[in-house]
């Protein structure tokens, strides 16, 4: 599959890696060159540098063959604008973005895009753990 | 009527001193405390700090009785993301965003945020203008270029010169709005005579601007005295 990764600080970074080694075409970007360097020599997709919502940028990632987008940046609304681009103008097949602040769930609901949400995925883990062994 | 602007930089703020002066009721957002606590000190007004693109933060300000939102940061995803906002969740249908790179202007288009001021912009279009020569000016451009409002000052030399507006031979995409002579306006039918010194104010395009600008500096003094 053809994955666009917004962002490559750690989520995105460790995503990348892990995409592109398990056989999936990425390219990934980020405004900061330092961070696209933390990718390893090992890492064979695109790596473009710029910001992250602009439109040649997109489209030298390749957003208008994408067959997914996930926008991980740690800026909520990077990663909506972000979606919303690849939503309404690119009509990407599949979009996921990261939730930083919890608080802002409610506004990617309001605009119809799908999440994933660390932070509460971290609580129900630990809370679950704790609830397990009680000791 | 009850307005909230978000950002306080220096278009912010002075946004808020000027909506204030004229009796509006208005609030500031901005996230920055330093800052909120130096136009507190400045001016009298209703500040809130905090994040602009937080539900509950808009809330604070009143967002549900307000008639107008001006995103103004220096972030265009957040400006975005405000007026997407203030759409969806509070059906505010008049916001204007501040655009901070002109090239984000037809995003904010294509994702329905229609009013948009990009400084940059506006800056680039007013040294643009200084530079322009003196026969044709542009005076006011609309979005982004595909509507522009001329200026034609008629001087001695001018191919215009005592010409009647039936008689010009206009470019097709450009039509004369109004002819200003002294402190009256004309509004002009074929049988208005253009005469020295008056200023023609054209609507036009861009492209055809410059057709209409190489037109007029063709003129000359042989043209002059070409009357009809």
């Amino acid at each position: 599959m053809y994955i666009i990764i917004i962002g490559c600080g750690r989520l995105g970074s460790m995503l990348a890696e892990d995409l592109s080694d398990s056989g999936h075409n990425i390219s990934i970007v980020d405004r900061e060159a330092k961070n696209l360097a933390t990718l390893g020599s090992g890492f064979n997709g695109l790596r473009i540098k710029g910001i992250e919502f602009d439109n040649d940028i997109l489209i030298e990632a390749g957003i208008k063959n994408a067959d997914y987008i996930i926008s991980a940046t740690p800026d909520d609304n990077i990663n909506i604008t972000v979606a919303l681009i690849a939503k309404r103008i690119f009509q990407v097949p599949r979009i996921i973005a990261r939730i930083n602040d919890p608080k802002k769930k409610r506004v990617y609901d309001g605009l119809g895009i799908e999440t994933i949400n660390p932070t509460e995925l971290s609580v129900y883990i630990l809370k679950s753990r704790i609830e397990e062994n009680p000791k | 009527m009850k307005s909230i602007i978000i950002g306080g930089g220096k278009i912010g703020s002075n946004l808020l001193k000027t909506l204030k002066d004229r009796g509006y009721d208005v609030t500031l957002i901005e996230k920055d405390e330093n800052i909120c606590r130096k136009i507190a000190n400045d001016l009298d007004a209703d500040i809130i700090c905090g994040d602009g693109s937080d539900l509950a933060v808009l809330n604070d300000a009143g967002i549900n009785n307000a008639d107008i939102i001006a995103a103004v940061t220096g972030k265009d995803e957040e400006n975005l993301v405000i007026c997407q906002i203030a759409k969806m969740e509070f059906q505010i249908n008049k916001s204007i965003a501040r655009v901070n790179y002109p090239k984000n202007i037809a995003m904010f288009k294509a994702l329905g945020v229609n009013e948009t001021v990009c400084s940059t912009e506006v800056i680039a279009n007013l040294i643009e203008y200084e530079f322009d020569s003196d026969i044709c000016k542009i005076i006011q451009t609309f979005d982004r270029g595909a509507m522009i409002l001329v200026e034609v000052i008629i001087k001695e030399d001018s191919r215009w010169l005592d010409c009647f507006i039936r008689d010009l031979e206009l470019p097709g995409e450009s039509v004369i709005a109004a002819v200003l002579r002294g402190e009256k306006v004309i509004y002009p039918r074929g049988d208005t005579q253009i005469l020295l010194n008056d200023s023609v104010h054209l609507i036009t395009n861009k492209i055809t601007f410059l057709k209409i600008k190489d037109y007029m500096q063709a003129g000359g003094i042989s043209h002059a005295k070409k009357k009809k």
